[in-house]
């Protein structure tokens, strides 16, 4: 099967970092929440609270951070490309984007046996990765409404108020949790189900060792790329010459 | 301070002394702001309706009305509590509890006529005190006081009361919200004083003190504020709720006497348990202190005696009020009482939030592994699908040039693959 190269222009160091800040924040705040829910552990609740308070905070900022600089910072909107453009036209719609919402949908139900068109993200990609920025302020929205220090702050309060208390805020801050871990397992599963490329990219910035190259202008598969013209590593051009053996 | 409000203090049989050390408890009692005795001593001595400016002349006693709707009679159980001031002092020296169905001594014809001219007396001077839920259903003829429908709408006894009153206070969650009367399915229309008065064009200020029933100490508090610093002062210090802030602003979690327990990770986790005997947090079996705003750990219960968690009940959020929504009522908001969140509804369907939400996520996973075996089944797991020659948008209205077509590497990048 064939995929597009991915390039670590795709994701700059500093949006790698902020992903592992989402990653590790959003893993301790769904423990600790779990926790200050109902104390599985007791021994553990004023740890939890402490620590769902501090990523919690860590987490908006970063949230804050990332949309900020997605204004500033460059990186290439397609797989297949190395071609950088303010990192904000990942997530905007482009060219490429129009009509294909339906194709991408009828993908995902085997309807379409081939795979659509488009860059780094797909449609529902964008709209859920939008969707999620969201979701997180929402969600340190409705923690500093909950949180004593914040919690008579009229900007938070208003909302207390019209929802109709803390207890509402409670229950839409629990199942706002669901919604992350719901919206992981997707994240996650999309992410690796037809092949571990994009994560090493994300996570490590590690480049795949070759694939199809995309061309944006045209938006069709343009040619193919095989990373020889990098300078791969030691044990990368090790295992490209093995796989050349093979 | 001027003689003449010295005397008119002294004309209830208040020594000067008495009188600061009042102040005294007053400023304690609002505490949060830095107020000092001298700054309550000074503002009393300028805003007193019972002192020299105030409108009741010298010697004068603030009316006050108190009408019971449907309730329990609880809150005046609770107000008959009182002791700083006593009830007596209260009555004697500070109001003229003109009408009340359960404290007065007259009763019938007479105590209605006592009402209609307080009304006529002292009008935009006297005090409502509302107790009990305000009961709607079949026109208000649920409620029949002295022969009238107490709560009709558009023109009732009730609206007539409060019209003309400087502040109404509305004592206890029924009368805010309709507390426990307006629990679902609330077949009798109970609704709070303040969205019924709302309703009907009365604009006489709500103070709004939930609980349940109605802490006799906050009460008297908020009353002893009205004639000590006018309805301004009063109404000032209300929060979006048209509660008190100073006596609804911090959690009753964030003023326990068992939080420490709480940070400790020492909880009840069964009543009868060793951990109860030990006086632990009462988190785990349900208790709602930390999304109830009130007073009730500091300011305490029947004398200062004990409260709620001190006794070892875990709080069941009777603070809990939305004047303007009746469904918010405590108990519909609170129970279960000893579960962790509140049971949800959706039309006639009950649900709580755990299963819900873990159902709905246990059912994605299982499409998601299901989805899975699709995709291993399809051969998508290795790169995915090999991609369309062109989008299908294109394809359909004719925008694709030949010369768009994939080259055929494919072969190419499967070795490299397998070698990985």
């Amino acid at each position: 099967m064939a995929h597009l190269v991915h390039y670590s222009e795709a994701h700059p160091l500093v949006f790698r970092i902020t992903h592992w800040v989402n990653l590790i924040s959003m893993f301790i705040l769904i423990l600790s929440g779990i926790e200050i829910h109902y104390p599985v552990v007791p021994g553990l609740m004023g740890v939890a609270r402490g620590a769902h308070i501090f990523f919690g905070i860590v987490l908006v900022i970063n949230c804050i951070f990332r949309i900020v600089a997605a204004g500033f910072v460059k990186s290439s909107p397609y797989y297949g490309s190395r071609k950088q453009k303010l990192d904000m036209y990942t997530f905007l719609p482009q060219k490429d984007n129009r009509h294909q919402l339906i194709p991408w949908i009828k993908y995902y139900l085997f309807i379409k046996k081939e795979h659509p068109l488009g860059g780094k993200y797909g449609v529902p990609q964008k709209l859920s990765y939008l969707l999620i920025g969201v979701a997180i302020l929402f969600m340190g929205y409705t923690g500093f409404c909950l949180w004593a220090p914040t919690m008579n702050i009229p900007f938070f309060a208003g909302f207390t108020a019209a929802v109709g208390g803390l207890m509402k805020v409670r229950v839409i801050h629990y199942f706002m949790m669901y919604f992350f871990i719901c919206f992981t397992l997707i994240h996650v599963y999309l992410a690796n189900i037809e092949g571990t490329d994009p994560s090493k990219v994300m996570l490590f910035g590690k480049k795949s060792h070759g694939g199809l190259t995309y061309d944006p202008e045209t938006m069709s598969i343009s040619g193919y790329d095989n990373m020889k013209d990098e300078e791969p590593k030691a044990e990368e051009a090790e295992e490209s010459e093995a796989a050349a053996t093979a | 301070m001027q003689d003449s409000f010295i005397e008119s203090l002294e004309s209830r049989g208040l020594t000067r002394r008495a009188f600061l050390g009042f102040c005294g408890t007053i400023a304690a009692a609002i505490g949060i702001e830095g107020v000092t005795a001298v700054d309550v001593a000074e503002a009393i001595e300028k805003n007193s309706l019972i002192g020299v400016n105030g409108g009741m002349g010298k010697g004068g006693l603030a009316p006050v009305i108190w009408l019971e709707l449907g309730s329990c009679t609880g809150c005046t159980e609770s107000f008959a509590q009182t002791d700083d001031p006593d009830p007596a002092t209260l009555l004697l020296e500070y109001l003229a509890l003109n009408y009340s169905e359960t404290l007065s001594a007259s009763a019938g014809y007479s105590l209605e006529e006592s009402r209609e001219q307080t009304i006529e007396a002292a009008k935009g001077k006297y005090v409502v005190v509302i107790e009990g839920a305000v009961m709607t259903r079949y026109n208000g003829e649920i409620l029949r006081i002295a022969g009238e429908a107490t709560c009709a709408p558009g023109d009732s006894p009730l609206i007539r009361t409060c019209k003309d009153a400087a502040v109404v206070i509305a004592a206890g969650s029924c009368a805010v919200d309709g507390g426990f009367c307006a629990a679902d399915p609330n077949p009798g229309g109970a609704e709070g004083i303040q969205k019924y008065l709302k309703d009907n064009g009365v604009t006489t200020p709500v103070v709004n003190l939930p609980s349940c029933p109605c802490n006799a100490s906050t009460l008297v508090a908020v009353v002893v504020q009205y004639l000590l610093l006018g309805a301004k002062s009063v109404v000032d210090g209300l929060n979006e709720f048209g509660m008190p802030t100073a006596y609804y602003g911090e959690t009753i979690h964030d003023n326990c006497e068992r939080r420490g327990h709480f940070e400790n990770g020492e909880f009840v986790y069964e009543f009868g348990s060793v951990e109860e005997a030990k006086g632990y947090c009462l988190y785990a079996v349900g208790c709602k202190g930390p999304q109830t705003k009130a007073n009730c750990g500091t300011i305490r219960w029947n004398r200062r005696v004990s409260w709620c968690v001190e006794s070892g009940a875990p709080c069941i959020g009777c603070c809990s009020a939305d004047p303007n929504t009746t469904v918010r009522n405590w108990v519909d908001v609170s129970s279960p009482f000893l579960g962790r969140l509140k049971t949800l509804k959706l039309g006639s369907i009950k649900f709580q939030p755990t299963p819900v939400a873990l159902g709905i996520t246990g059912i994605l996973t299982a499409a998601l592994v299901i989805h899975g075996v699709g995709m291993k089944a399809t051969g998508r797991t290795t790169g995915g699908a090999p991609f369309e020659k062109a989008r299908e948008y294109d394809i359909k209205h004719g925008n694709v040039k030949p010369s768009n077509e994939a080259p055929a590497t494919e072969q190419v990048v499967e070795t490299v693959e397998e070698g990985e």
